[in-house]
Formats: C-alpha cells, structure tokens, sequence
C-alpha cells in the first residue's frame, strides 16, 4: 500500500472509532463488556483541546519557524472573550437607559452592563432597570454560545495580527522573549482587572449547550466530545490543506532562510503574518469551546507551564508536522492520567500525582537528545520517505548506465575514426560527482 | 529588453562608506564579471540590487521602473534573481521543493503540480535529477550550489547575479555551472558574476566592474580591464603584467 493510500485508510478509520468512543460511554449505556466512564469522556474532551493546541503550534513553530510562547494568551483571549460577552452583554427590546445601549435593527437594543465595583452589592444596571425603567414584558436575552465563541475567535485572529506585526523582525530568543512578554502582560493585566474578569477567582462561562441538546443535559459529557472532535477536525482538515499549498511550502521556505526565500519572491511579510493570525485564531477557538465546556477561565492558563505542556505534547510527538503533533498532545494528555497512580516498590512509596511532571520532564529531554525530530515523526518519515533511498540510487544506477551506453557508443565511433580526431568529447557528462 | 541602471549609489555602514558613487548600466542579456579584493563592496552592491539592503542615497531602476524602494521579494517579481556567496539550499525541504517556490511565488494563483515538469527538466539540466525527492540537506556543497542555480531558472528572472558560484566546486560540477551561466546566457538572461577564479572571470565575462574599496574603477572589456594599472594596483597585482 503507497503512503497516501495507508495516511487515508488509517485517517478513516481514526475518525470512525473517534466517532464512536461515545457509544461506549457509561451515559450511553457502553458497548458490550466496554464501558468508558464519564472521566474518560471528559479526558478525550482535554485531549482535543490541546490536540488543537499542539498542533496549530506545530504549524507556527515547527512549519514557520516562529517559535511563539504565546499560544497559551491567544487560548485564553478566545476564552476570556466569550466569557465577557456572556457576562456583561444582553439583547433587549428595550433601552434599559441605566446601561449603555446600543440601538439594533428593529427594536433591539445591545445593552453593555456596568461594572460592579469590588467588595460591593451594587446591583447590575440591568436588574435595577428591570424594576425602574424597562417597560413590562421586555425581552432580555443572552447572547447565543455560538456567536460569544465566533467574537472569540475574532479577538484571537486581530490580537495573532497584532503580534505577528510586532514581531515581524524578531527571531528565536527575541521572539520567544516578546511572547513571553505579551503572555505575562495578559494574565497580569486578567488577574489585576477583578472586576471585569473576576482576577484569580477566575471567569465564569455559561455551558456549552445551556438548555441541553439532543436529549442530552447540560452537564452531558457527549454534546461537548461531538463538539471539541468536530473543532479538531476542522483545524486538521484546514491545517492540512494549508500544509500541502503555496501557503504550507512559503512558510517552510521561511523557516529555513527568510532572505533566500525572498530572493525568490515569498512575500514574507504577508505569510508570517499570516501564519500568526490563522494559529492565533485556532487557539483562541479551543480556548473558547474549551472554557465553555469547564464552565470558568482563569488566569492560571496562561502561566509558562501550561505553555510548556503544549510545546512539550508537540516536540514529543513531532513538531514538523501537524498530526504527530496532535497525536503527541492525545497521548500525552492520557499518559499524564495514567501517571498519575502511585506506585510502591518495597519500603518506598511514589507519590505519582507528584512524580509524574518529572517523569514527564525526563521524557522531553531525552526526546530532546536523542530523537530531535519526536518519537512519532520518524515513524511517519519512514512510511512516507522509506522509497526515497532506494528511488535515487535506482535513478542514478539507470542514467549511470545510459551514461555507459553513451561512452560505450563514443568509444566504438573513436575507433572508426582517425586518432587524431579522437579527443573524448566534454560536456556529454550526465550525472553528478 | 532588460535595462538596469544604478545611479550614483554610496552606501555607508555607520562611519564606514563601503559603496562611493557606484554608477553603471546593464543592458540586454549581458555577461558582467563583478571582481574587487575582500571588502571592496561588491556583496554590498549585490546586496543593495536585490533589495536586501537599501542605499545610502543613489537609486536603482530595471525597466523603468524603481527597484531600490522595494522589498527583496518585489525585486525578485520584478525580474532580478541572485544567489548566495554561502550557498542557502532550504535544507530541510526535497530538491523538488526547493525548485517549486520560486515558480509559485511568481505566479499567484498556480499549483504545484504546474511546475513539477519544469522542475524536471531543471533538475536534469543540472545533473541532479535523480536527487529530486531527497531533502536539500544530504546533498553535497556543489550539488546545493547547483540547486540554486536551479530555483533561479524556476523564477525565471530576466537578470541573475550569481556570487562566487565557483567557489568551492569540483571541476566536474564548474563545468556544469560554466554550462548553465553560458547556455542561459544565450537564452537572453544578463548575468553578473562575482568570483575570484581569474581565470573563469577573463573567459566567461565579455565585460568586467572593477570595485575597490567602494569606488568602481573600472568597467569595459575584460581584456582592456586587465591592463588598466589602477586595477592592477589595486587587484590583480604586478604577477599579472
């Protein structure tokens, strides 16, 4: 079987059982004798989520060479922005006229609630207004998930402009410096604002599926396991497309040499760019599926170590590509569960829920050292490069023996002719040295 | 027919004035020999005709147009292509790809697969076809210098300035480049060669810049270039006489 044909039979069969896993949740009842539990589902669910996260850094890191800390900041400014739109705007068909509002088509209004001061029990403008000035049987009514999570992605993909732009001229430690940078400038500036965004106390988001669906609750773990699945797949399939066009080879191009690369014509400023707002933007859409499915944000994800996790998920699995990547955070996400039972060897007790970062740490370094390219990587480059070798010494053994033919044929010519006119001819060399 | 013309082109780095009213034209398919000892700014030149570096003062214009206010890769569209005097192969992208970039650069709304016959053809031009499909990285320093060469023909400029594309190369692989420089050449592409291979320089070049220390001191005929005493003072020395 050539490579594509097994990357599409085994991407088929990937998404087949991905789609399945729900019926053999406890909530549906499992298959047969398999029953996975609630926090099975709940883990898949995490596992997407930096799935996505890994493997857009894969394409800003690995593919552009833009070795970003702040993929963690753009998740977060995803989240945080849905989490606001859902705490301080509502749509009546009424002006409230002690909020802001904003007229609409019709009767609507856009109402900005007011910020409440901290330690106080100022009521909400809104609630005021209900009693005081909205005339009866007003509408209020919240913004939709969809659309909290569609302005998330909006401030993800202006904030990746905003930085792309800045760090246009910056490379490697400058560029991881300026990122770092603008992540702790972000979770300071989310932790000082308590009242806006809560602080540390950490914003809260209203479900995923508020009134359920489908049949299932609220709290189901199925609707959001569709949900975060069909956000992976989305950035997969676009991620790939993207990898295998101009887009994909310009950016690769970048990341070896920018000058070559626009001695050649790549419009560099325009691709960097580019590539910050696109993964900037599909972090900032896990970041708000994800705080909808939590139900609160906080500060807390912004920190380096959590962006050392994703770095960590994509360099394990693969960096250079975005599916070890992804497949590098599933597995990760798993195996850090899974370290998470402590062991007894004799008199000594591991207390893995301890442990398991530093097993974690030992693994990336030995990664690190031995196996720069990942653990799965070279599994993939082998499957689809393992003919390579093999092609170009068939290649060259095939125009070597042209090449003899050629020399053969000259040599045959040499001897009909005058040993003067015999000089071997130059320029008729076809192969290389 | 390609015009370039560089106007009175000085170019200081901080106190250092490493290009001093550099002025010549280029017209039709030209073969210019660039030579000058080490730090006579001829990279510098090369540099500021790409785009790479902007000039102190002094423009720069290739078909009318001004080339000097623009990025490398607008110099690039508008017809001038280089090389490296390090050769810069992406290393961790096949031979193939390495070809496919120039041409789709070029073209906005063009495939891959548009090209790969091309890339073919180049690639056995240059005697490295049958290393299509490995990464850049495992070919030699000779086969990557032709692998440059290579990408130039994709982008099919209307003008290639080549830095030392003879440095470092097997005899057997300077004769395919002496191949590409003369054939390409023929096809109606003006080449300015810098090299320090003497030799290769007087033979291939049918006019010769002479630059030292900034200064342009002399341009013409390669054989008239070589009695000139300032350039024997200043480069070729009295063993040449």
């Amino acid at each position: 079987m050539n490579p594509t044909a097994l990357y599409r039979v085994s991407g088929t069969v990937a998404l087949i059982i991905l789609f399945l896993i729900p019926l053999a949740s406890s909530e549906m009842g499992g298959l047969g004798s398999l029953v996975l539990s609630s926090y099975f589902m709940h883990l898949a669910i995490t596992a997407f989520f930096y799935a996505i996260l890994a493997s857009s850094w894969s394409l800003l890191a690995g593919y552009a060479g833009q070795f970003s800390f702040g993929h963690m900041a753009f998740m977060a400014i995803g989240g945080y922005t849905s989490g606001l739109i859902g705490k301080f705007i509502r749509f009546t068909t009424a002006p409230s006229e002690l909020c802001t509002d904003v007229p609409l088509l019709g009767n609507w209004w856009l109402v900005i609630l007011n910020i409440r001061r901290v330690g106080t029990i100022d009521e909400s403008c809104l609630d005021m207004a209900k009693a005081e000035t909205l005339p009866a049987g007003t509408l209020i009514v919240f913004p939709p998930v969809w659309a909290s999570i569609a302005m998330g992605l909006v401030m993800g993909a202006v904030f990746g402009l905003l930085v792309g732009w800045l760090v246009l001229r910056l490379r490697s430690t400058y560029l991881a410096l300026f990122t770092i940078g603008f992540s702790e400038i972000l979770r300071a500036a989310i932790s000082a604002e308590i009242p806006i965004t809560e602080g540390q106390s950490g914003l809260e988001l209203v479900p995923l599926f508020p009134g359920g669906i489908a049949g299932f609750t609220s709290t189901s773990k199925i609707p959001p396991y569709y949900a975060m699945l069909l956000l992976f797949i989305f950035a997969m399939a676009l991620m790939t497309w993207l990898a295998g066009s101009r887009f994909g080879l310009f950016i690769r191009a970048i990341r070896e040499d920018e000058e070559a690369a626009a001695a050649l014509g790549v419009n560099i400023v325009r691709y960097k760019v580019l590539v910050f707002v696109i993964t900037s933007t599909l972090a900032a859409a896990a970041g708000a599926l994800q705080g909808h499915y939590i139900g609160i944000i906080t500060p807390n994800t912004l920190i380096i170590l959590q962006m050392s996790l994703v770095i960590a998920m994509a360099v394990i699995g693969g960096l250079e590509n975005i599916y070890t990547a992804s497949v590098g955070a599933i597995i990760i996400t798993f195996l850090l569960e899974l370290l998470r039972t402590s062991v007894s060897i004799g008199p000594i007790h591991i207390d893995m829920t301890l442990w398991r970062l530093v097993f974690f740490g030992i693994l990336l370094m030995l990664t690190l050292r031995f196996q720069r390219n990942g653990l799965l990587f070279p599994i993939l480059e082998r499957i689809s490069r393992g003919g390579v070798a093999a092609e170009t010494v068939s290649i060259r053994a095939q125009s070597d023996e042209e090449l003899d033919e050629e020399l053969e044929e000259l040599s045959e010519e040499d001897e009909e002719l005058p040993e003067e006119a015999s000089e071997p001819a130059s320029g008729t060399d076809t192969s290389a040295s | 027919m390609l015009k370039l013309t560089s106007n009175n082109i000085y170019k200081n780095f901080g106190g250092l004035e490493v290009l001093k009213d550099v002025s010549f034209s280029v017209e039709g398919p030209e073969l210019i020999g660039l030579i000058g000892p080490n730090g006579a700014g001829k990279t510098t030149l090369t540099n500021i005709l790409d785009g790479a570096l902007k000039p102190s003062s002094g423009t720069v214009y290739m078909n009318g147009e001004r080339i000097d206010t623009r990025p490398p890769y607008g110099v690039a569209r508008a017809g001038l292509g280089r090389t490296f005097q390090v050769t810069r192969a992406f290393r961790r992208m096949t031979v193939l790809e390495n070809l496919l970039i120039p041409a789709m650069a070029m073209r906005a709304t063009a495939r891959q697969r548009d090209f790969e016959e091309k890339a073919n053809e180049v690639l056995e031009f240059l005697t490295i076809g049958h290393l299509r499909n490995e990464y850049a990285r495992a070919l030699s320093g000779g086969q990557q210098k032709l692998l440059e060469l290579g990408r130039l023909l994709m982008l099919d400029p209307q003008m290639i300035i080549l830095d030392e594309p003879f440095a470092g190369v097997h005899p057997r692989l300077m004769e395919v480049i002496y191949r590409y420089i003369t054939e390409t050449n023929a096809q109606g592409k003006a080449f300015i060669i810098i090299s320090h291979d003497m030799d290769t320089i007087f033979t291939l070049s049918r006019r010769l810049l002479v630059l030292n220390y900034g200064d342009l001191i002399a341009d013409g005929d390669p054989e008239i270039v070589r009695e000139d005493p300032m350039v024997k003072a200043a480069y070729l020395g009295e063993d040449e006489e």
